[in-house]
């Protein structure tokens, strides 16, 4: 599995940092270019990011690692339209987003990308299967409900359909929340930290969750972690530091190496 | 979608109550302050209201119903003389002091009228009898104010020393402006308008030869049988009145009429019971500042509920920031977020309106049962609050869309 990714990043594409825009949106999800960005509090300026690039392929789990403060959240939000950057581009599925307007910008998250969050972010007052059909109300999708209740199967909580999240294990809550990223099949998923508020046991039902999800769908998966355990099911590492780049690998799998 | 909004409204059911009691004070403030304004006003001429004259003559320099210059009696005959005229009534406005049997002092306002006549006394009288009123020193008293006068089950009282039995009471007619009402035979009205207090000046001649007077002021003994006294003179023709109520004939051009009673009474203005009655709000709407007042107090009450309703919608907003900021990150458009946010303030609106309204007919009723103060609420008045708290929630609403507007969905992150 690995190594076939393995041999797509390095036979099929390897754009150089100058030429970014050449690259096809099939094979790449994610291209950032030269992204600097700075943080202006009042009168001070703090570099977050300094001349990152990055490409993450279609189908691949990547994992933004680093120390606590090294840009990982400022990166993913710039990468999935969030946060505008002070320079440079980002192309999300063959798509210049950093020239989009903003409700363009939130058409294109809507219809391609799926978030899934440290603190779970679930509407307290809907229960575990409206939390999953506003994403597809958003999406103007008919029969939510139904498909909200297949979704909350995929991750092992059909019973829990008319919980609210209060009833709700961590763990419950973020597969919950997975549900709600699944809605309308897009084809990014973007994540912060999703095992970072639960127990071991619980973290590894994620990471078992998102490996499967991963393997299964082809669907590009971007995850922002500290957790070891996810180095299991990710092709590729991008460690970050000072808001730079210092190593871009793929990553050595223990088990397989 | 939709119900994102009424979910988080009733998510947690003791916030909710609160910011309810806080919408629902906004409301109810604004309903009373304008109810009373409007019960006020309506009161102010509402005697006119009940009249069914078609024209009022009145003194040339009448500035409101109860302040106004006399007219000679004979003013009258006069005007049963004008063609076109079908009935004339006299009517009194006098005022009095009235001794309640509590021995308290009040002021009052008497109105003498033909208690068999026509035009003036329109109003409902839950109990009692007009005729009741032939019976010398009888009256009427408005509802209401029978606290005001102190009257009790004997349901007596004096005025100037004159004995005076309440044989009535007519239903929603007391001016809120006003002292309280007291309605009798015009023989009796003008008698208690009339009566002075006795007085005498007792000399006495001292062994010094200086005179040593007493001046005394008798007011006649209360509880005096009414057989005992004198019956009220009838009125004279050189005895002053208040007004002359005219019917017209039917079909009858009151422009025309107006023009030929003015003619024929030197002195006088001829109005229209609208005119008359429009004169009267308006004199206590404007020249006394008492209208201003309480238009004042509407008006406060406005921007206090405004204030309040947005401070809750505000607050309910901040608390579902991280939920808006999720909306957004996910993709929902602005407008996905006003609707939830609207959506919430038109519950919260609806919601809070209703029992207001309830609470406030409630009082209005038991301020009108209890001190004849009317909380005025009609339907208009109703369709007026409901649609300013309407926009008092969609105001503040408003304001909660700026900040979501404003908000930058990078937060989701943030943890
Ligand atoms: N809004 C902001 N204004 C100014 N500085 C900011 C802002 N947001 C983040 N930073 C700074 O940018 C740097 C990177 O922040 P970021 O949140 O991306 O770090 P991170 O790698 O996600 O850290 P962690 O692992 O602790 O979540 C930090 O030094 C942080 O203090
Ligand atoms: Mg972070």
């Amino acid at each position: 599995m690995t190594a076939i990714d393995f041999k797509r990043f390095f036979g099929k594409m390897a754009p150089s940092p100058s030429s970014p825009v050449r690259v096809m949106a099939k094979e790449t999800a994610i291209v950032a270019s030269h992204i600097n960005l700075v943080y202006r509090n009042g009168g001070e300026e703090f570099n977050a990011l300094q001349d990152v690039s990055l490409t993450v392929k279609s189908g691949e789990v990547h994992l933004l690692m680093g120390p606590s403060g090294s840009g990982k959240t400022t990166l993913l939000s710039i990468l999935a339209g969030l946060l505008t950057p002070t320079s440079g581009q980002v192309h999300l599925l063959g798509e210049e987003i950093t020239q989009f307007s903003r409700p363009r910008l939130a058409a294109f998250r809507l219809q391609h990308l799926g978030f899934i969050f440290q603190g779970f972010n679930l509407f307290p007052a809907l229960t575990a299967c409206e939390n999953v059909e506003v994403a597809f109300h958003l999406k103007g999708t008919h029969q939510a409900r139904r498909q909200a209740i297949e979704l909350l199967d995929q991750v092992g909580l059909a019973d829990r359909c008319n919980h609210r999240p209060q009833a709700l294990s961590g763990g419950q809550k973020q597969r919950v929340a997975i549900a709600r990223a699944l809605a309308g099949n897009p084809q990014l998923i973007m994540a912060d930290e999703p095992t970072a508020a639960l127990d071991s046991q619980n973290g590894h039902a994620i990471i078992e969750l998102l490996r499967s999800l991963a393997k299964t769908s082809g669907r590009t998966v971007l995850i922002v972690t500290h957790d070891p355990r996810i180095l299991d099911v990710a092709d590729r590492v991008t460690d970050l530091e000072d808001g730079k780049i210092v190593t871009k690998l793929t990553k050595a799998k223990p088990g397989q190496q | 979608m939709a119900s994102i909004a009424r979910k988080n409204l009733f998510e947690d059911i003791p916030r909710f109550l609160v910011a309810q009691a806080g919408i629902m004070f906004a409301v109810s403030l604004v309903t009373i302050q304008l109810g009373i304004l409007k019960g006020f006003s309506r009161s102010t001429a509402i005697v006119i209201d009940y009249a069914r004259a078609d024209l009022w003559v009145a003194s040339k320099e009448m500035v409101a119903f109860e302040l106004t210059s006399p007219l000679p009696a004979d003013y009258i005959n006069k005007s049963m003389t004008v063609t076109g005229v079908d009935r004339a009534e006299i009517l009194l406005v006098r005022a009095g002091r009235w001794h309640g049997h509590d021995g308290k002092l009040s002021p009052a306002r008497i109105f003498g009228f033909n208690p068999d006549g026509e035009l003036f006394a329109g109003w409902r009288l839950s109990d009692g009898n007009l005729n009741d009123l032939k019976q010398p020193y009888t009256a009427i008293v408005a509802s209401g104010v029978q606290k005001s006068l102190g009257l009790d089950e004997t349901r007596i009282g004096s005025i100037a020393g004159l004995p005076v039995t309440i044989v009535g009471t007519a239903e929603d007619v007391q001016s809120n402006a006003s002292s309280p009402f007291l309605f009798s035979s015009l023989e009796t009205a003008n008698t208690y308008g009339d009566a002075e207090i006795n007085s005498s000046i007792n000399c006495i001649r001292q062994a010094s030869g200086d005179l040593d007077c007493t001046n005394s002021f008798k007011n006649r003994p209360l509880g005096q049988k009414n057989g005992d006294l004198a019956p009220p003179k009838p009125l004279s023709l050189s005895d002053p009145i208040s007004y002359v109520l005219i019917r017209a004939k039917p079909g009858q051009d009151l422009p025309q009429l107006k023009q030929r009673l003015l003619s024929a009474l030197p002195e006088t203005q001829i109005l229209t019971q609208a005119e008359i009655a429009a004169i009267t709000r308006n004199y206590w709407e404007v020249r006394t500042g008492v209208g201003f007042i309480l238009g004042l107090g509407a008006t406060v009450g406005f921007i206090v509920g405004m204030v309040v309703v947005g401070q809750i919608l505000y607050a309910s907003v901040a608390d579902h920031l991280r939920e808006f900021g999720t909306l957004k990150a996910m993709g929902a458009a602005n407008s996905v977020i006003y609707r939830i946010i609207i959506e919430q303030s038109l519950w919260m609106a609806i919601l809070g309106y209703v029992p207001s309204m309830g609470i406030c007919l409630t009082l209005g009723q038991w301020t009108q049962m209890t001190r004849g103060i009317m909380i005025l609420i009609e339907p208009s008045t109703a369709a007026a609050v409901l649609l300013l708290t309407v926009v008092m929630c969609m105001g503040s609403a408003i304001f909660a869309v700026q900040k979501v507007t404003r908000l930058d969905p990078a937060i989701v992150f943030k943890a």
